[in-house]
């Protein structure tokens, strides 16, 4: 009886494994392409275009533009330079998405939604049907530990393969040739910041990087170091290249001013901002006025802020892969700056005018509530300051106000901009002790062609003046651990006591 | 039923500590949406009156209680778990008293009505539109004419596309390249609660007038988003809507219903 039950079961378990295994092997040897082309349309289509030459309608607004499926050229690749991708190539890119660029993850729809776009997009060139065109990948090993001594040996492979010539010798992306350079189809492609591992396209693990410098990325300048350094080192360079940057980048709301003694400072390297806290915040495209930027230059600001009582110092610093001191900018405008004319980097800082009215509208102010714009220009390196009540309102702020003064330094991919001005007092206190004043910035970059609308923004955040540390924190900590302690031992006496007198 | 006294079950101050402990995780991790931790502080102080009157009501039991804690703070073998605790304990309420003078700076939250009441009228282009009763040009022809209907949705997807994508996101949730840098965070165009409790008149003043059309409890001075009508004609944005409708399966709310 026994023996008879499990041998029945073990038939059953025979068939269903038999039938599961042929409807297993039909899925993956004939992925759905009809459903597959269905999606594409619906979600792929917009900016890779219908026939998948990368270029739908939103295609020419973004930077990197959308893959052309025709060209049969991948960047992120487990395969040898030059080859086709794989399968779970295609689908990891679809399911991870590319950061900072408009490919957003697709995770959401299942791996069999995916595996049917996989196989519609291979439609689009005919190599992918040729099995001879079909290479196996490259193998990524797991990665060895990363140590001091990896990282130190993975600078020197930086500095003998020449890293720094495009990627800027502290990985800013702002090498000699970075701004010459060019996709293969001749569109300028900025080299990775590796400073921020969060924006690499082909993800930021320690294997994407490994992978990365394995196969290159095809249609780019970014080649494959498989041939020309071995395995031991480009783990050495991955670790130096992770070692470079945070994480994550952390974004924050706030920028903590530190009270200082004496007169503030416009060097950037002084001591006084060493000590004081930098918050990091992302800068997006201003497409809210005409004159739009859909892809600019900066990503994202750090600021710093010290104040002694009649001033406030920021230091607000940037990467672009060049400074652009040549010729000069300006905040406002909708058009382009005509095509001959020089322009130089930028920044503004945006504050209310008045402290504690009604905010005003984040692009550039209101007609009932103005802002003022501190605009450091890099051409005259220094400020100006402007009144702002609309992006169509905003002029020079008439003369008797506050001098701004700003500096600013370029160096190795790094822009530094200290402005320092007036706190102002009484009626006229626009940035007060302990209060949350709004605070914008707004980024431009010459070599991207940025000017007036066509700039980096950011939301409205604020800035803080934090009080000078009294030391109260620690206070109440001593005495409520003092506390404790005295508690303890009048529970312990008394215990002790009760005890000894009870057994007396 | 274990009786403690003969030395059998789990010791009276482990059973305490047992429940204490059980009725934090309870209420901690079990209740959905989380207790505010206020509230839980209050709650674990009635947890632990109730089980200090448990134990307190019989006396065999207090003295049960008690007695490991006496031996703790007298009995001579126990003196290096004694000295432990004697110098963990007030260093704990040390910190305590560090976290709680030394606050976070964070800004003070604001106030916002997601969904504003419109105005009864706008101004677009010179042209009057009722907010109220306005209705989409296009929606009949869902009906009558389902090609010219796909062909209108069409063109609203390509003016998604080409303006909104950038914020809204590629599948209209609100997570767009530019979403981790703004406050408020775009509207998520596909949740239920968005566009399907809304009429088209409504979508028609939103994209429209955009931010610096809300009014004041709309908080219009943080609100990226564009007055349309700098970038779209009348046509083109009543397309649009029809394409949110349509790629989010949802549909408008009407006076009929």
């Amino acid at each position: 009886m026994m023996r008879g039950a499990k041998g029945g079961i073990g038939i059953i378990e025979l068939l269903a494994i038999t039938a599961g295994s042929i409807v297993v092997g039909a899925a993956a040897g004939a992925a759905d392409l009809e459903a597959g082309r269905a999606l594409y349309d619906d979600k792929c289509a917009q900016c890779h275009g219908l026939s998948g030459e990368g270029d739908g309608v939103a295609a020419d607004a973004l930077d990197p533009r959308p893959r052309d499926f025709t060209s049969g050229s991948f960047k992120i690749r487990t395969t040898p330079s030059g080859e086709l991708p794989t399968d779970p190539d295609l689908a990891s890119i679809i399911e991870r998405g590319m950061p900072y660029t408009g490919m957003p993850a697709w995770d959401f729809l299942g791996d069999e939604a995916i595996a049917n776009l996989v196989a519609y997009i291979q439609t689009f060139n005919e190599d992918f049907a040729d099995p001879e065109m079909r290479v196996d990948p490259v193998e990524i090993p797991s990665p060895p530990a990363m140590t001091e001594e990896s990282v130190e040996k993975g600078r020197q492979v930086f500095v003998e393969n020449k890293c720094g010539e495009c990627h800027g010798d502290q990985g800013r992306g702002d090498g000699e040739s970075a701004p010459t350079l060019m996709t293969d189809a001749g569109i300028p492609i900025r080299p990775a910041d590796m400073t921020k591992r969060w924006t690499f396209r082909g993800g930021s693990s320690r294997s994407d990087i490994y992978r990365t410098f394995t196969t290159g990325l095809d249609g780019t300048p970014m080649p494959s170091y498989a041939d020309s350094i071995d395995e031991e080192q480009r783990w050495q360079l991955v670790d130096y290249v992770y070692s470079l940057s945070e994480d994550e980048p952390g974004y924050g709301s706030v920028v903590v001013a530190q009270p200082v003694e004496g007169p503030l400072s416009l060097d950037p390297g002084d001591g006084s901002f060493a000590n004081a806290p930098v918050t990091r915040f992302p800068m997006l495209g201003q497409v809210t006025d005409p004159g739009r930027a859909f892809a600019p230059a900066v990503n994202a600001v750090e600021v710093r802020a010290v104040y002694n009582d009649e001033e406030v110092a920021l230091l607000v610093s940037w990467h672009d892969i060049a400074g652009r001191r040549e010729g000069s900018n300006r905040p406002n405008g909708r058009d382009a700056a005509p095509a001959d004319a020089a322009l130089s980097d930028a920044v503004a800082v945006q504050l209310p005018s008045k402290h504690g009215g009604t905010k005003p509208y984040m692009f550039y102010g209101d007609p009932a509530n103005s802002v003022d714009l501190w605009f450091y220009e890099a051409g005259a390196n220094e400020a100006r300051v402007y009144l702002g009540r609309g992006e169509e309102n905003l002029a020079p702020a008439p003369a008797g106000g506050d001098e701004i003064r700003a500096k600013g330094v370029y160096e190795d991919g790094r822009w530094q901009v200290v402005f320092v001005a007036p706190r102002g007092s009484g009626d006229a206190q626009r940035v007060p002790q302990e209060t949350f004043v709004p605070i914008a910035f707004s980024v431009w970059s010459g070599l991207a062609r940025e000017s007036g609308n066509r700039r980096a923004i950011s939301s409205w955040y604020h800035l803080y003046l934090a009080p000078p540390d009294t030391g109260e924190a620690y206070k109440a900590a001593g005495m409520m651990g003092l506390g404790a302690l005295v508690a303890e031992l009048l529970v312990v006496a008394s215990v002790r006591r009760s005890q000894a007198g009870g057994q007396s | 039923m274990p009786d403690k006294q003969n030395g059998r079950g789990l010791p009276v101050i482990a059973q305490v500590a047992l429940v204490f402990a059980g009725a934090y995780l309870l209420l901690r991790f079990s209740v959905q949406p989380p207790i505010p931790s206020s509230v839980l502080g209050m709650y674990m102080f009635f947890v632990g009156v109730s089980l200090m009157l448990f134990v307190s009501s019989d006396d065999d039991r207090f003295a049960e209680f008690k007695r490991p804690l006496i031996q703790l703070l007298t009995a001579r073998e126990h003196k290096v778990p004694r000295l432990v605790l004697g110098t963990v304990f007030p260093l704990l309420v040390a910190y305590l008293g560090y976290a709680g003078a030394h606050t976070e700076i964070a800004p003070p939250g604001q106030q916002r009505t997601v969904h504003p009441a419109p105005p009864n009228e706008i101004d677009f282009k010179g042209k009057r539109i009722d907010v109220l009763t306005a209705e989409n040009p296009f929606r009949h022809l869902a009906e009558e004419e389902p090609e010219a209907f796909r062909e209108h949705v069409a063109r609203g997807k390509d003016v998604y596309y080409r303006n909104c994508v950038f914020c809204h996101g590629d599948n209209l949730e609100g997570d767009g390249l530019y979403a981790h840098g703004l406050s408020p965070i775009p509207a998520n165009l596909a949740d239920p609660g968005t566009i399907a409790q809304l009429q088209e008149s409504y979508l028609f003043w939103r994209i429209a007038k955009g931010g610096p059309g809300l009014p004041v409890e709309g908080t219009p001075w943080d609100s990226a988003m564009p007055a349309w009508e700098k970038f779209l004609d009348e046509d083109e944005i009543w397309e649009v809507i029809l394409f949110l409708y349509d790629f989010t399966d949802q549909h408008p709310r009407s006076w009929e219903e």
